[in-house]
């Protein structure tokens, strides 16, 4: 189970990751 | 995750968050070049943030209690791998987009004629794909774990290493001086994470030798080191917690052996005690260990420890998933701790029980009930048979499920499969603990 929250976790953090790059390039393109 | 640790936890996840994406928003501050459509910016972005995650792999495993403690090592180095996969996504995604959106730059494949920016990164990238291959299919390619384990380690420096060269070379967004510095002084860092487990640790463990007092051995095919500490204190444990152990070579040899201590953690004088079964190439040769060897052992780790007195334990242990349990049985007897214990002890005959005598004895001093459950039972049985299963657990646990603390240690299948009963118990994740060997 521990494991399985592992696996969310890193898919979490993947996610975050493609939407805060996704944020760095808003904010470059933008300026 | 354990109970005492939830902000630890907590602090962990945002930590993390902020190595991998602080440096690279760090990028936008102070000179920088005109802006590129959006799909080559983001490409960037996580190709940097994938480098970050790279370099903070070396972390993961470098045996940090504060970073491990909330999760438990095997937790930890699943993590590893998971996020693993997800860096090596990333730094594919960042050159597939790039030829998606410039397709000219698809000519800089040509190694040999290419510029050394581009060479950086094919490098970086093929180095990376071959560490995730050999990590996944080790088995399959048939590769000893001490050659997997060097390859290892070689090309993740190499990935890092040539990654970061690739980005200072292209330049784009580390024309300030100061943001070279910033991400060459992260590789240092990144790297010396794995100096740090590599070298000082050994150092420090070469001055804090073991040495073998006893070699027993037990059912089970299994063997028992007694180990006392050589000229220091050696250090104190929970029972359940586990070290790694390096019998040869010397504490800088790369591969140790992660075993969990089965003595009691009252034994005093610094003693630890490993029982060890036979399981593969080292396991094999721990029973031809002379007595008088040095050794070296670098512990305590682990979160998988007793828990709160008042309630009941219940330990479920298959094969030599019964040290640590023996740990926690032993180190609760010298304390004359009296909270009832259950313990539900899997093995495949009555002749391999580890431990069988032992636990007989002590149980009269505990509150402790031993069931065993046999695969491959005596014609006259009458015990539990088979693997233990739910059916099992109910007729010897008494309910309510969710008050009592579990403590699960065995191979793979017989963890998953309590883990999933526990949860259709309606017992908490914060109530159960799992000690899983393999790390991998």
């Amino acid at each position: 189970m521990r494991r399985t929250l592992a696996d969310r976790l890193a898919i979490a953090t993947g996610i975050l990751i493609v939407l805060m790059s996704a944020m760095f390039a808003l904010a470059r393109v933008a300026a | 995750m354990r109970r005492s640790h939830p902000s630890r936890a907590t602090a962990w996840v945002v930590g993390y968050l902020v190595f991998v994406l602080a440096p690279l928003f760090a990028l936008l501050i102070g000179t920088v070049g005109p802006a590129r459509d959006f799909w080559t910016e983001f490409s960037a972005a996580i190709g940097y943030a994938g480098l970050a995650m790279m370099g903070l792999q070396f972390g993961l495993t470098a045996r940090f209690r504060r970073v491990t403690e909330p999760w438990g090592e095997d937790v930890i180095y699943h993590l590893h791998r998971q996020l693993s996969l997800v860096a090596v996504a990333l730094v594919i995604a960042h050159p597939v987009i790039l030829f998606i959106v410039r397709p000219n730059l698809i000519g800089l494949l040509t190694f040999v004629d290419a510029p050394w920016r581009a060479r950086f990164a094919v490098l970086s990238v093929v180095s990376l794909l071959v560490l995730v291959m050999t990590s996944l299919w080790r088995a399959r390619l048939r590769m000893r774990y001490e050659t997997w384990h060097h390859l290892h380690v070689v090309l993740a420096v190499a990935a890092v290493v040539t990654g970061l060269a690739h980005m200072v070379s292209w330049g784009f967004y580390l024309a300030d001086p100061w943001k070279r510095a910033l991400w060459i002084s992260l590789t240092v860092f990144w790297i010396g994470l794995l100096a740090y487990v590599r070298i000082v640790r050994p150092l420090f463990m070469l001055r804090r030798p073991y040495t073998v007092t006893q070699v027993r051995a037990e059912r089970g095919d299994t063997t028992t080191l007694v180990m006392e500490p050589d000229g220091h204190d050696g250090f104190h444990f929970e029972p359940g917690q586990f070290g790694w152990l390096t019998v040869w070579g010397g504490p800088f040899r790369i591969t140790g052996h992660p075993f969990s201590f089965s003595g009691s953690a009252e034994a005093g004088e610094g003693s630890v005690e490993m029982s060890i079964r036979r399981l593969g190439d080292f396991t094999a040769t721990v029973k031809t260990i002379p007595v008088g060897k040095r050794v070296y052992v670098d512990g305590p780790y682990g979160a998988f420890t007793i828990g709160n007195p008042a309630d009941m334990h219940i330990l479920i242990a298959g094969g030599v998933g019964i040290t640590p349990m023996m740990s926690i049985i032993r180190t609760l007897a010298d304390r004359h701790d009296n909270r009832p214990v259950i313990l539900l002890y899997g093995a495949t005959d009555w002749e391999s029980i580890t431990f069988r005598e032992e636990l007989d004895k002590i149980a009269g001093r505990l509150a402790l009930t031993t069931v065993y459950v046999l695969t491959d039972p005596p014609a006259d049985w009458t015990g539990e048979r088979g693997f233990i299963t739910a059916d099992i657990l109910r007729r010897h646990v008494p309910p309510p499920y969710d008050e009592h603390e579990y403590f699960i240690c065995g191979p793979p299948p017989m963890m998953d499969s309590m883990e999933t009963t526990l949860s259709t118990l309606g017992v908490p994740m914060s109530k159960y603990h799992s000690e899983r060997y393999n790390f991998a």
